[in-house]
């Protein structure tokens, strides 16, 4: 017989107890991949409003000058960084590379996703 | 023993076959340098002769007593009792994840000596070909120059098989231990067949990278380098292929 | 006796119960194995991992020794797959090892075993760890195997014959006839806690040293001392090949390598019960010491793990019939007026296909069943394959 996980125990996916490093990248992939389908269908959405006249566009962009979108915003753009440096490390993984430093790599990109965070967060509220 | 014995709670997953599991709990007077295997046989021998589990070398070398260990999966027989509690700690013993529970910390391993079979697992190779190829030069830097065989690292114990999160949802999913004796047979003697058990959706590609594979490994296989070593392999082909004339394709085909 | 075909319940799924349920499955016998715990879970699976070449015993129990040397042949044939064969060292230490040397050469090739004496430069170029103060080294055909595997290659192919295996199978009480003679057993499924019968024409008792505990169901006295010794097992693989001190047997005089690690055995000691054995820190860090002298670099070596195996030693004198020093298989019809059960104990791993033969040879000729034993001629099946008709029990 096949391997016999217990049935809906995807929920386990995003519990790191006793887990290593390896696996806190596997969640934040996880869960930054959701967040950005998530937006991406916001956007449509939001994009939506372009076909009911420049009016309601208009309207609709002074709505998300509201701060508490600028942090979703910013959010978005954490997501994207993560993701995609992540991306990056576990792509080069799979042609061989620097699997043995996945654990350094990890740690190195998510520094950098920090700083970048960082960079785009001062920008973004510094600026109103 | 140099120090006062712990007092240790013991939280065992208990289940006989077919019915509803439970947690049996059981205070226990043990010495921090005991191995869990040896406290869970003297639990068996002077306190419940009811409780099943897998164990038979006792020193890592035939990967019976892979269990859980306060969540975290190890082999029974190597890991300490100071390394994962300390004093009037608990001590939470589960059967491995992803296999099926034949009674309490017994799980059927069937199935999987089964897909070890079919990759064609050989347990004993020449002792150059059974360690991982980044370590070569400093084996053989340690050995005065001679051809000798040994035992290879991987004991089947499922460890990785349990910790795997891509296990956990895809019953069909390969295995990272399957997956690394492909790939340490094909480095071995290549052949389209070892490819093929490999190149599919619910093999090499079912992987994503949680590494949790190798952390457990208490062998020293690093199932996560091989499945990778795996992917270079499968990929390179792919890409040479494309740019292959097609009269070339024809004659290696 | 019987036409059809005959049927047997073995009691133990050790390297004998495995190797006799083959060569029982091979000539013809309808096999039922029942075991208390895992294949291999007692004695067998906690072995050193030495396959004897039968130079450790040549000098002190010379038809030990040939018979170790005739198996260690016939396993490395048959059991390739769980064997990594690099040959063995004994190597002299101090001067009363020395003084040994021309009795072991001696005794070596009177048993057959094919011995060589390597120069001490020879030696330490091919095993570069080994204390360099050795004084003289001989070379014979040691192995080292993994046992739970070669457990399972022996119930894979007596699998392959039709035999069936129930492990976690606690037997509680011998079925007798309306003469007395046994018939069967009872046992009890410990992963369903159901009782169970199992009815044969022969059950043999090949429980090692729990040999007498069991036969004790039945009132019968068989008389094993369970004899643990202890095991340690280092982090590094510090040798390919064994290496045996060149001395009469001893603690600690052989080191030898499994996988990554190197194994160290062992003690002797006699116990009662053999169902829980703790490990002895002092005997622990006595073959840390004997291990050193070996290999001097084990010093700085983290041990990785120790345990206690308990050989099953015949104590007592007994009129069974005896095959020889090392291991006595038991008709108890002959020796205790019961018929139907058959205890075999004692031995090696090394010699547990042969005390299988003898064995299935004494229980053909109660049943008068004439067929012959070809277990040392064809490679054992795949270990892998012993699953191949496990059911979960429902």
């Amino acid at each position: 017989m096949p391997n016999q996980p217990e049935a809906n125990n995807w929920p386990r996916w995003f519990d790191p107890r006793s887990r290593s490093l390896g696996t806190f990248g596997f969640i934040l992939n996880r869960v930054t991949a959701l967040g950005l389908t998530l937006y991406l269908l916001m956007h449509l959405v939001a994009l939506g409003q372009l076909a009911k006249g420049a009016d309601a566009y208009d309207g609709f962009i002074a709505l998300v000058k509201n701060p508490l979108f600028k942090l979703g915003e910013l959010l978005v753009i954490a997501a994207g960084v993560i993701h995609g440096l992540n991306g990056i490390r576990i792509a080069l993984n799979s042609f061989g590379i620097g699997v043995r430093r996945q654990r350094s790599t990890f740690i190195a990109l998510m520094a950098v996703s920090v700083l970048v965070i960082a960079f785009f967060a001062y920008k973004m509220f510094s600026e109103g | 023993m140099t120090e006062q014995p712990w007092q240790v709670h013991f939280k065992i997953y208990r289940q006989r076959s077919g019915q509803k599991p439970y947690i049996q709990t059981l205070t226990l007077a043990v010495d921090p340098d005991e191995y869990i295997l040896d406290a869970i046989e003297r639990i068996w021998a002077n306190h419940d002769r009811t409780l099943t589990y897998r164990h038979a070398c006792h020193h890592s070398t035939c990967g019976a007593c892979g269990m859980r260990v306060n969540g975290c999966e190890k082999l029974a027989c190597i890991t300490t009792i100071r390394s994962v509690t300390q004093n009037g700690g608990n001590l939470r013993i589960d059967p491995l994840r992803n296999f099926p529970v034949v009674s309490d910390l017994v799980v059927d391993m069937g199935d999987f000596f089964l897909r070890m079979n079919k990759s064609g697992f050989d347990s004993v190779a020449l002792s150059e070909a059974a360690c991982l190829p980044y370590e070569k030069p400093k084996i053989l830097m340690d050995q005065a120059e001679q051809v000798t065989e040994r035992l290879v690292d991987c004991i089947e114990c499922g460890l990785c098989i349990s910790a795997c999160p891509a296990a956990n949802t895809d019953k069909e999913y390969v295995g990272p231990a399957v997956l690394a004796s492909i790939q340490f047979m094909y480095a071995q003697n290549p052949s389209q067949e070892l490819i093929d058990q490999a190149d599919h959706h619910s093999g090499l590609w079912r992987c994503h990278s949680a590494y949790e594979c190798t952390q457990v490994c208490p062998s020293g296989v690093d199932p996560a380098w091989r499945i990778m070593d795996m992917r270079k392999k499968v990929l390179t082909d792919r890409i040479k292929s494309i740019f292959r004339p097609r009269s070339q394709e024809k004659k290696n085909a | 006796m019987s036409v059809t075909q005959p049927s047997a319940i073995i009691i133990g799924a050790g390297f004998t119960g495995c190797a006799l349920a083959y060569d029982l499955a091979q000539r013809g016998f309808a096999v039922t194995v029942v075991e208390r715990g895992e294949l291999a879970s007692g004695t067998s699976g906690r072995t050193h991992g030495l396959l004897h070449s039968g130079a450790r015993y040549c000098v002190t129990d010379a038809e030990a020794a040939v018979e170790c040397i005739q198996e260690n042949i016939i396993l490395r044939r048959i059991a390739k797959q769980c064997i990594e064969y690099n040959g063995g060292y004994f190597v002299a230490l101090d001067d009363a090892d020395l003084a040994y040397a021309p009795v072991f050469s001696q005794g070596a090739q009177a048993c057959g075993i094919p011995v060589e004496e390597i120069g001490v430069k020879r030696a330490l170029g091919t095993e570069p760890a080994l204390n360099p103060n050795i004084l003289a080294a001989y070379q014979v055909p040691d192995a080292a195997f993994d046992p739970l595997r070669l457990a399972m290659a022996f119930a894979a192919s007596a699998r392959r014959y039709g035999a069936k295996f129930n492990t976690y199978h606690d037997v509680v009480g011998f079925l007798r006839d309306g003469n007395g003679n046994i018939c069967g057993i009872s046992a009890v499924n410990r992963h369903s806690a159901q009782p169970v019968e199992f009815q044969a024409d022969i059950t043999v008792n090949a429980t090692g040293a729990w040999a007498g505990k069991v036969a004790e169901i039945a009132g019968i006295p068989v008389p094993v001392r369970p004899t643990p010794g202890v095991m340690v097992a280092y982090e590094k693989r510090v040798t390919e090949r064994v290496i045996n001190r060149l001395c009469e047997p001893d603690d600690g005089d052989i080191l030898l390598p499994q996988r990554r690690m190197a194994v160290i055995g062992t003690t002797s000691f006699e116990v009662e019960d053999a169902d829980y054995i703790p490990v002895h820190p002092d005997q622990v860090k006595e073959m840390h010491k004997r291990a050193a002298l070996l290999v001097p670099a084990l010093v700085n070596i983290k041990m990785r793990g120790a345990y206690m195996s308990a050989r099953p030693l015949i104590g007592g004198m007994m009129s069974g019939r005896s095959l020889s020093r090392t291991f006595k298989c038991y008709d108890h019809r002959t020796i205790d007026g019961v018929d139907g059960l058959v205890t075999v104990t004692g031995g090696k791993a090394t010699t547990c296909r042969v005390m299988a033969e003898k064995t299935a040879d004494l229980v053909c000729q109660k049943l008068g069943w004439q067929r012959v034993c070809e277990t040392a001629q064809h490679p054992l099946a795949d270990y892998h394959l012993y699953y191949q008709s496990t059911e979960v029990a429902a």
